[in-house]
């Protein structure tokens, strides 16, 4: 390979890269279970949005206007925060591959923009939200809850706080990455 | 389209599909066949979007590119390794591992060179014409003519180790 018509040569008569008939299939198998996959998305989804709303009728939050009011800004919030990150996977699905690299680096790059500005402006202010609702409702659950669950709902409170505020965190550090790296080409 | 003409597309644009998703994986076999397997779902979702302004191959070497740069972002952490097991190396006769040896410096020079230079690079190494790769990455001929030579010869260079 000394010299560059003798490295295309050499690259275009690499061996054994021909397609199979089993990969042809994986094609269409998995095209089925990426639209599965979207599927089971919004069941979860569904399924959360009803425990939210059991979890309100089950503490009788509505009895009380500031327990509805709190309780329902954390949902609203955490309703929020999941469609955003749906019209986000959205966002990325629907980049269009037809589109010359140049274009399509700029697509990416917008894409990769928006993100960051979700990062920095719309979580910390859906997690300040969040935990606001949290604590106003706390007085409610030591009221209404035995004092186990009420500890329960405590710690547990923290420590999905803390571990979504870790994960928001990495993502945040991953995309800022990725958009730096595609900025600084 | 139906499956029967997809599976003819398959069969004839696996290979160049597959040669550009190892150059864009260090030579990594199993990252690469993964790699083009999402190329073609893209492909198959893709073919009623597919206008006939170019050769079905050239749109295919489009979405490609794309496909590659998105996996090249969002996995650069992810360690790339041609290294075939120790076991699997003893059976390997001394012409096989000289092949092997030169692709391996061939991508790692390919893979010292930035997204654009890099998508320039393997597309010429594929043959297209000039005019169809300025096509496939949004720029002018002329640029892309006077970009391909600085290319190729750094590249030369590279895998000549000079």
């Amino acid at each position: 390979m000394n010299n560059f018509e003798n490295i295309q040569s050499e690259w275009q008569n690499q061996p054994d890269i021909e397609g199979t008939d089993k990969g042809l299939k994986e094609v269409f198998k998995k095209t089925n279970e990426l639209k599965n996959k979207q599927q089971i998305t919004n069941i979860i989804l569904g399924i959360t949005i009803a425990i939210l709303i059991g979890f309100f009728l089950y503490v009788k939050a509505y009895l009380e206007v500031k327990a509805t009011l709190s309780l329902g800004l954390m949902i609203m919030v955490l309703i929020a925060r999941i469609i955003i990150e749906l019209l986000s996977i959205n966002n990325l699905k629907g980049i269009n591959y037809n589109l010359d690299f140049k274009s399509f680096k700029e697509s990416l790059l917008g894409y990769y923009k928006r993100r960051v500005t979700t990062h920095y402006i719309f979580t910390p202010i859906i997690l300040l939200l969040y935990v606001i609702g949290f604590l106003i409702l706390m007085p409610y659950f030591e009221a209404g809850l035995s004092s186990g669950f009420y500890t329960y709902i405590q710690v547990s409170g923290v420590i999905v706080l803390v571990l979504g505020v870790f994960l928001i965190f990495n993502q945040a550090k991953k995309e800022l990455y990725i958009l730096k790296e595609l900025m600084s080409e | 389209m139906n499956q029967e003409n997809f599976n003819i597309i398959y069969s004839e644009n696996y290979p160049k599909v597959m040669r550009l998703c190892l150059g864009y994986v260090n030579g990594n076999k199993v990252q690469a066949q993964d790699l083009a397997q999402d190329v073609f779902i893209k492909v198959w979702d893709n073919l009623k979007n597919f206008r006939k302004e170019s050769s079905i191959s050239t749109w295919i070497y489009r979405i490609t590119v794309n496909t590659c740069l998105i996996y090249l972002r969002t996995n650069k952490k992810r360690k790339t390794t041609n290294n075939l097991p120790p076991d699997l190396k003893i059976h390997i006769d001394n012409d096989v591992e000289n092949r092997e040896s030169k692709f391996k410096q061939l991508y790692n020079c390919i893979n010292k060179l930035n997204d654009d230079n890099k998508a320039i690079i393997l597309l010429e190494l594929e043959g297209l014409p000039q005019k169809e790769i300025a096509e496939i990455i949004g720029i002018n001929y002329e640029t892309l003519r006077v970009r391909i030579c600085r290319i190729k010869d750094k590249l030369t260079k590279c895998v000549s180790n000079e």
